[in-house]
C-alpha cells in the first residue's frame, strides 16, 4: 500500500521536474540567442531573469509587480477558455477572435448604456461575454452536425471577426475628433476601478479573473457538466456509452469558452484603455493556448502559468528597453518551452527507467513480505 | 526425403506473451508441399498466435521453424516473405482509395525512366497475375469501389506477386457470402493444382471437409493432432475442438423465472459487406434467469449485443425491455430503463484510461440528485460510494483517485463491472465479461453475475468461453451462421459434443424448438 | 458597382489574381501533401514568415536572388522537420508543434533580424531590385493582346507555383513515392506490411511540405512585398490550410480554392480603391468564403455517408 503511493508520489516529482527541465531548456537557448546577439549578455540576462521584481537598487519593485499582474487578466481568462475547449477535445482557436469581438462590444456598451457605477461595467462584461458565446455556436454546431474541423473554421473566424470589428469601428462608431482611430470614450460608470493606487493597471478584472479560476476549476472538477466535458476529452466511445449527451457537452464546452473569451476582451478594455482602439487581434488568445498547454488544461494552474507567462513578457520589455537585445525574444522562448512541454517523449526513457524500477521494488517487497508469511 | 514432404516444419513452439499467459505449448505444426492444410480451433486455441509466428509478426519463446528444409529466424513479415510465405490476414491491409494495381505493387512499384511509376506494367503485372491463378480483379479500380470478395483477391494477389509459395489464410470466408466463398474455393483448388501450399484457419467444418487435404486441430494452445480430412468425420472433428480440459462447476440454486424483461424479435443485419449477420432472431431472457448465448465468435454476438445498446441499429425487428422498444433509443434512456452491459472492448468503451477510478465509477449517474448539491457534486456521497463500491467488488488500488489506465486487466474490469452492477440494473447484458482477466477477478464477476440474476435481475451473457457458458447459464441458446441454431431450456444435461455439433453447425433444431426461447 | 466591374474585367485584374495566389498556393500545396501523408502542418504560417525572412537576408548578403529563394526554400524544411521531429519522435501534438513554429515566426523573426541587423520589424533599405525574383516575359505570349498582358511578366516563382499545382500532382500519382505516401497517409498499417517505412516517408512529406512554404514566404519577401515587415505574411498560412481542405486535398482542387483566395483578395485590392465601399467589409471576403466553402465540403460528406448505407438496402430488396 504504501509502497504503491510512494510509486505514485515519485511519478508526480518526476513530472513536475520534467515540467521545469522543459523550461530550464528554454531559458537555455534563451540565454544562448542572447548571448549570440548582445554585447551586454549579462545586463540582458538580469533584466530578463529579475528585472521586473527587482529594482536597479535591488528593492523589490512593487509598480512593476503590479504591471505584470495587470497583464494576467486577459490572458487568465483566455486561458480558462482554452483549458475548457481543449478538455473537451475541441481544437477551437477562437478565443483569439472572441477576445477582441468582447472587447469591442464591451466598450461600445460604455459608451451607449448609461447606467449607475457598479452595474453599467457589469453589464458591459455580461452583454459581452453572451455575444461571444454565441459567436462560438458557429464552428461548435458545425463541428457536431457536420464534422467541420473547429479548427480551421476557428482560425477564419478570427479573421472575419477582426475584419468586422475594424469595419464598424471605422465607419460607424469612429470618433472623428481624435487623430487615430477609436471610438467615443465610454462612461467613466463603466470602467473597471483601480485595485490598488496609482497609475497602474491592476484593476478589480484581476479579482473577478481569479475568482473565475476558481469558479471555472469548480465546474471542471466539481459538477456533472465539467465532469463530462473532462470525459468526452479522455474517451469519446466511453461518454456516449455511459450514456452522455456528448453532442451538446461539445458545444456548450465551446460556448463556455466564448463567453470566458470575451469576459476577458471586455475587461480588459475597459479596464485598462478610455476607448476602443484595437487595430488588430491582440494575441491574448494564443497565449491562452500556451497558458493552458503549461497548465496541462488544469484551471488551477491557469494564474500560474499566466503569471510566468507575463513575467516573461515583462522581462523581454525590460531587457529591450535596458539592453541591445529586441523583447521579441519572448516568442522564442515561448515556443521553445511550449515544443518541450507538450512534448509526452520528453525524457520519456527515464519515465519508463523509473516505472520499471517502482514496478521491480514492489514485485521484491511483496516477495519478502510473502517469504515472511511462509 | 522428408525434407521435400514437408514445406513447412514447425518443432516444440513454446510461445508465452509478456504478460505471462501461455498461447501455445509444444506444439508441432507440419504441412505438406502443395496441399491445404486446414488450421483448427476456437477461438483462444492458439491458432493466430501460431501463425503470427510463422509470418514474422512473433517470434516463439522456444522452438524450431523449418521452411524448405531450412530452419530460419522469421523476425520480421519481410524475412517471412523473403522465405516464400504469404499471409492474407482477416482484416484486409489495403488502401482504399488506391486502385488495385496500386495496391498490389506497393513497396515495390515498377518503375520507369529511374523516377516515375510504371503505372502500365503495375496494370499488366496485375492483370498477368489474375489470368495465371484465375484470381479475376479489375485492376484500375479502387479498392474502396470493389466488393470484399474481389478485395480478398488482391490480398492473395498481393502475396503472389512477392513471390509467396506458401499461403496462410486467416478466416478468409468470415467475411464473404456464399457465392464469394464457393468462388474463392475455386481459386484455392486451383492454386494447389500450382503446387502452393495453403493453410487455411477456420472453424466451419463444412468448408473445411470440402477443400482440405489434412487439419491440424489446436485446443488451450496444444495441438490435437493432425488428420487426413477423408479419414475424419465431423463429429469427431467437434469434439476434439470442442471441450474443456478442466470443467468448472459454479454452484447456484435453480433459477426461477418470472416475468420476460428482454424480448428481442426479428433481428435482422445485414452488415457494410453485404453480409448477412444476423437472420430473424428472436429470443427472451426473464427476471431472475441467466440466458447464455454460445456461439464460435463471428457469428453474429457482437452484432446483436450493439443492437440491444443502441450502439448500431438492426435493418428490422424490435427490441423491448419491459414492454418499451429502444430501436434507436439514446443510451441515456436505455440506462433509464434499467438495462446495462459489460461491453466486450473494455478499453473502448469500459473506461476512459486517465480518468480516476472514481469519475469511472460514476460516468452512468453524475446526474443523481445523491451526488448533487445544487450545481455542485456532494463530493463526500461520490467518496463513499466509490469507496464502498472498491471495496465490494474488491477493486485492488491505492485509493479511488489512481488512474484507471494503471491497473491490471482484472481490475478494470472489476471497475467496469462495479459501476454496471450497482445501479440496480432490471437487465445486464455482459458480453465476454472475464475475457483476458486473472482467476481470481473472473471467478469474482461469475459469482457477481449468479447473486444478482438470484436477486431478480434478467442477465444476458455472451461468451465464447464454453466453460462459463455452460456453467453459469440456466438456459442457453447457441449461434450459428446469424441464427439461433439451438436452445437448451435447462444446461445440466448438455454434454461438450452436443454443444460443438450446434456451435460448428453440424445440426439445428426445428423452428418450433427454437421458438421456445420466446417468453411471452 | 459598375466601376467594379469594369475594373474585374481588365487584364491587369486578372495577372493581379495570379500574382495574389501564387504565395498561397504554395503553402497550400504544402498543406495538400502533408495532409496526404496524414499530417497537418500549422506551421505553415510561421514557416513562411521564417523562410521569408532568411530569403531577403541570404539574398542580400549574397546579393544573389537565386540563393535567397534555395535558402528559403532549406529553411522551410528544416523547420518542417522539426515539425516532424517533435511529434512524430517526442509525441507532441503536431498542431501544438506548428502553432509554436508560428509563434517563432510571429516575434522570433524580429527578434532574428535585429540579432542579424540591428534592423526593427522590416527590411526596408536593404533591398534593392537586383535581388529581387525577377520577372519573365514570354516570348510570343506577350506579344498577344490581353491574354499577354494576364500571363505575360510574372515573377519566376508566380509561374513556379503553378507548375508546382503539377509536379506535385504528378509526385504523388505518377511516383512510387507518391504512391508510398499516399499509402502512410491513408492506412499506414497497410503500408508498414509491405515493407514502407511509415516514419520515413513521413519526413519526407513534411520536408516537401516545408520546402513549399519556405518558396511561399521567399515569393512574398522577394518579390511581392518587396523586403520583409514583420505583419507580411497575415495569415496566408492558415488560408493554405483551409484551401486545401476545401480543395478536398487534391492538387487541381486546391489550385481552384487558392485561386477563389486569390480572386477574393485581389477584389479586396480593388474595391477598397473605391469610394462607398468598406474596405474592412471587403477583406473578410476570403474568410467567409472559405467558411462557405467548407460548411458545403461537410455537408456533403455527411450526405455521401448516408448516401453509402442505401446500395445495401437496394441489394436487399433484391
Amino acid at each position: 500500500m504504501n509502497n504503491k503511493s510512494m510509486k505514485d508520489r515519485r511519478l508526480q516529482v518526476f513530472e513536475i521536474l520534467r515540467g521545469a527541465a522543459a523550461i530550464t531548456l528554454a531559458l537555455a537557448v534563451a540565454t544562448v540567442f542572447i548571448f549570440l546577439c548582445s554585447d551586454e549578455p549579462f545586463t540582458a540576462l538580469k533584466y530578463l531573469l529579475i528585472g521586473p521584481i527587482v529594482k536597479d537598487n535591488g528593492g523589490f519593485n512593487t509598480s512593476s509587480f503590479y504591471t505584470i499582474l495587470a497583464a494576467m487578466i486577459p490572458t487568465i481568462f483566455t486561458g480558462l477558455a482554452t483549458c475548457v475547449m481543449f478538455s473537451a477535445g475541441q481544437f477551437n482557436l477562437a478565443s483569439e477572435g472572441c477576445v477582441m469581438a468582447g472587447g469591442f462590444v464591451g466598450a461600445l456598451c460604455g459608451i451607449y448604456i448609461h447606467m449607475n457605477t457598479g452595474l453599467h461595467a457589469v453589464v458591459c462584461v455580461v452583454i459581452a461575454a453572451a455575444l461571444c458565446g454565441l459567436i462560438m455556436l458557429v464552428p461548435a454546431i458545425l463541428k457536431v452536425k457536420l464534422g467541420a474541423s473547429e479548427m480551421v473554421m476557428s482560425l477564419m473566424m478570427n479573421y472575419i471577426i477582426m475584419y468586422v470589428v475594424l469595419h464598424f469601428l471605422n465607419n460607424t462608431f469612429a470618433d472623428r475628433s481624435k487623430g487615430s482611430t477609436q471610438t467615443y470614450p465610454f462612461d467613466e460608470t463603466a470602467k473597471i476601478p483601480s485595485l490598488v493606487p496609482g497609475g497602474s493597471k491592476l484593476t478589480w478584472g484581476f479579482v473577478v479573473a481569479l475568482v473565475f479560476v476558481v469558479i471555472v476549476a469548480l465546474f471542471m472538477y466539481r459538477t456533472k457538466w465539467g465532469y463530462t466535458i473532462r470525459m468526452i476529452g479522455i474517451n469519446k466511445a466511453f461518454s456516449e456509452y455511459s450514456g452522455m449527451n456528448v453532442g451538446g457537452v461539445i458545444v456548450l464546452s465551446q460556448i463556455i469558452g466564448g463567453v470566458l473569451a470575451g469576459m476577458g476582451g471586455s475587461i480588459e478594455v475597459l479596464g485598462r484603455f478610455n476607448t476602443f482602439l484595437w487595430k488588430e487581434l491582440p494575441g491574448y488568445g494564443w497565449a491562452g493556448v500556451t497558458i493552458a498547454i503549461l497548465a496541462k488544461n488544469n484551471p488551477i494552474f491557469v494564474p500560474f502559468a499566466a503569471f510566468f507567462i507575463a513575467y516573461l513578457n515583462k522581462g523581454c520589455m525590460l531587457m529591450s528597453t535596458h539592453s541591445d537585445v529586441p523583447s521579441e525574444m519572448i516568442d522564442i522562448i515561448q515556443a521553445a518551452i511550449f515544443l518541450f512541454f507538450a512534448a509526452e517523449q520528453f525524457l520519456a526513457g527515464y519515465r519508463q527507467k523509473l516505472v520499471v524500477r517502482s514496478a521491480q521494488a514492489d514485485l521484491a517487497k511483496t516477495e519478502t513480505a510473502e517469504g515472511g508469511k511462509a | 526425403m522428408p525434407q521435400s514432404e514437408y514445406v513447412v516444419q514447425m518443432k516444440g513452439i513454446n510461445k508465452v506473451y509478456p504478460n505471462g499467459i501461455a498461447a501455445n505449448r509444444g506444439v508441432d505444426f507440419n504441412v505438406r508441399r502443395g496441399e491445404i492444410h486446414a488450421l483448427m480451433g476456437e477461438n483462444g486455441a492458439g491458432k493466430s498466435t501460431l501463425m503470427k509466428m510463422l509470418f514474422g509478426l512473433e517470434q516463439p519463446t522456444s522452438g524450431e521453424i523449418i521452411v524448405n528444409g531450412e530452419t530460419v529466424n522469421l523476425t520480421s513479415p519481410t524475412v517471412a516473405i523473403s522465405k516464400g510465405i504469404g499471409m492474407v490476414h482477416q482484416h484486409f491491409m489495403l488502401v482504399p482509395s488506391l486502385t488495385v494495381a496500386e495496391n498490389i505493387v506497393l513497396g515495390m512499384a515498377p518503375k520507369k525512366g529511374g523516377l516515375f511509376m510504371d503505372m502500365e506494367s503495375a496494370v499488366k503485372l496485375t492483370e498477368e497475375y489474375a489470368e495465371k491463378y484465375n484470381l479475376h480483379v479489375d485492376p484500375k479500380a479502387k479498392v474502396m469501389d470493389i466488393p470484399v470478395g474481389m478485395k480478398q483477391k488482391v490480398e492473395i494477389l498481393k502475396a503472389l506477386v512477392r513471390g509467396a509459395k506458401i499461403l496462410i489464410l486467416d478466416e478468409p470466408t468470415a467475411v464473404l457470402t456464399t457465392q464469394e466463398t464457393a468462388e474463392l474455393f475455386r481459386e484455392l483448388i486451383n492454386l494447389k493444382e500450382q503446387g502452393y501450399t495453403i493453410i487455411f484457419i477456420s472453424h466451419k467444418l463444412n468448408e473445411i471437409k470440402q477443400i482440405t487435404d489434412r487439419l491440424t486441430i489446436m485446443r488451450a494452445g496444444k495441438s490435437m493432432g493432425v488428420y487426413e480430412t477423408a479419414s475424419i468425420t465431423k463429429e469427431e472433428i467437434s469434439r476434439l475442438m470442442v471441450g474443456r480440459d478442466v470443467i468448472l462447476t459454479v454452484e447456484k440454486e435453480k433459477a426461477q423465472p418470472t416475468d420476460t424483461v428482454l424480448s428481442v424479435k426479428d433481428l435482422e443485419y445485414t452488415n457494410e459487406w453485404n453480409k448477412k449477420m444476423l437472420d430473424k432472431v428472436s429470443f427472451s431472457v426473464r427476471k431472475g434467469e441467466i440466458l447464455g448465448i454460445a456461439g464460435v465468435e463471428g457469428n453474429g454476438q457482437r452484432e446483436l449485443v450493439d443492437m440491444l445498446f443502441n450502439l448500431n441499429r438492426p435493418d428490422a425487428g424490435s427490441v423491448k425491455v419491459n414492454g418499451k422498444d429502444i430501436v434507436g433509443v439514446s443510451q441515456r434512456n436505455i440506462r433509464s430503463l434499467g438495462v446495462s452491459l459489460i461491453p466486450e472492448d473494455r478499453m473502448t468503451y469500459g473506461i476512459a484510461a486517465t480518468a480516476s477510478i472514481e469519475e469511472n465509477l460514476i460516468s452512468d449517474r453524475v446526474g443523481a440528485k445523491r451526488f448533487n448539491k445544487g450545481p455542485l457534486f456532494d463530493m463526500k456521497a461520490i467518496h463513499k460510494e466509490c469507496d464502498d463500491l472498491i471495496r465490494d467488488f474488491k477493486v485492488l488500488c491505492k485509493s479511488g483517485q489512481q488512474k484507471v489506465g494503471m491497473l491490471s486487466g482484472g481490475n478494470i474490469q472489476k471497475v467496469v463491472v462495479a459501476r454496471e452492477f450497482s445501479c440496480d440494473p432490471v437487465l445486464i447484458i455482459a458480453d465476454q465479461p472475464t475475457r483476458g482477466i486473472d482467476v481470481g477477478a473472473t471467478e469474482f464477476i461469475r459469482k457477481k453475475l449468479v447473486e444478482l440474476s438470484r436477486a431478480g435481475a434478467a442477465v444476458l451473457l455472451v461468451s465464447a468461453d464454453l466453460n462459463e457458458v455452460m456453467e453459469l447459464s440456466d438456459s442457453l441458446i447457441v449461434m450459428c451462421g446469424g441464427k439461433i441454431a439451438a436452445y437448451f431450456e435447462d444446461t445440466a444435461m448438455l454434454t461438450d459434443e452436443i454443444m460443438g455439433e450446434y456451435m460448428l453447425g453440424l445440426k439445428r433444431q426445428s423452428d418450433e424448438e427454437i421458438g421456445r426461447v420466446c417468453h411471452e | 458597382m459598375k466601376q467594379l466591374m469594369e475594373m474585374v474585367f481588365q487584364a491587369e485584374f486578372v495577372a493581379s489574381v495570379i500574382r495574389i495566389t501564387a504565395p498561397i498556393l504554395f503553402a497550400a500545396l504544402g498543406a495538400v501533401i502533408a495532409e496526404k501523408a496524414g499530417l497537418t502542418n500549422m506551421g505553415l504560417e510561421g514557416m513562411m514568415m521564417i523562410a521569408a525572412l532568411f530569403g531577403t537576408l541570404t539574398s542580400y548578403w549574397t546579393q544573389s536572388w537565386a540563393v535567397g529563394v534555395l535558402c528559403a526554400l532549406l529553411v522551410g524544411m528544416l523547420l518542417s522537420l522539426m515539425v516532424g521531429f517533435f511529434s512524430l519522435k517526442l509525441k507532441t501534438d503536431i498542431i501544438l508543434a506548428g502553432i509554436a513554429v508560428n509563434m517563432l515566426g510571429g516575434g522570433g523573426t524580429i527578434f532574428l533580424l535585429y540579432m542579424f541587423t540591428g534592423m526593427r520589424g522590416n527590411t526596408g533599405s536593404l533591398v534593392s531590385q537586383n535581388i529581387l525574383i525577377p520577372t519573365l516575359e514570354i516570348p510570343l505570349i506577350k506579344d498577344i493582346p490581353v491574354l499577354g498582358e494576364i500571363l505575360s511578366g510574372h515573377s519566376l516563382l508566380t509561374y513556379l507555383a503553378f507548375l508546382f499545382v503539377f509536379l506535385l500532382w504528378v509526385l504523388l500519382y505518377k511516383t512510387p513515392l507518391g504512391l508510398n505516401i499516399r499509402a502512410v497517409g491513408e492506412n499506414n498499417h497497410a503500408a508498414e506490411s509491405v515493407g514502407i517505412k511509415v516514419r520515413r516517408i513521413q519526413y519526407i512529406a513534411l520536408a516537401f511540405s516545408g520546402a513549399l512554404a519556405g518558396l511561399g514566404g521567399a515569393f512574398m519577401s522577394m518579390y511581392y512585398s518587396q523586403g520583409w515587415n514583420s505583419g507580411m505574411v497575415a495569415g496566408r498560412g492558415f488560408i493554405a490550410l483551409a484551401a486545401q481542405a476545401m480543395g478536398r486535398g487534391e492538387p487541381v482542387g486546391t489550385l481552384l480554392s487558392s485561386l477563389l483566395f486569390g480572386l477574393a483578395q485581389a477584389l479586396r485590392t480593388k474595391a477598397s480603391a473605391l469610394p462607398d465601399i468598406s474596405t474592412y467589409l471587403v477583406s473578410v471576403i476570403p474568410y467567409v468564403a472559405t467558411v462557405l466553402g467548407l460548411v458545403f465540403y461537410a455537408a456533403a460528406t455527411v450526405r455521401r455517408v448516408k448516401k453509402a448505407r442505401r446500395p445495401k438496402e437496394e441489394a436487399e430488396e433484391k
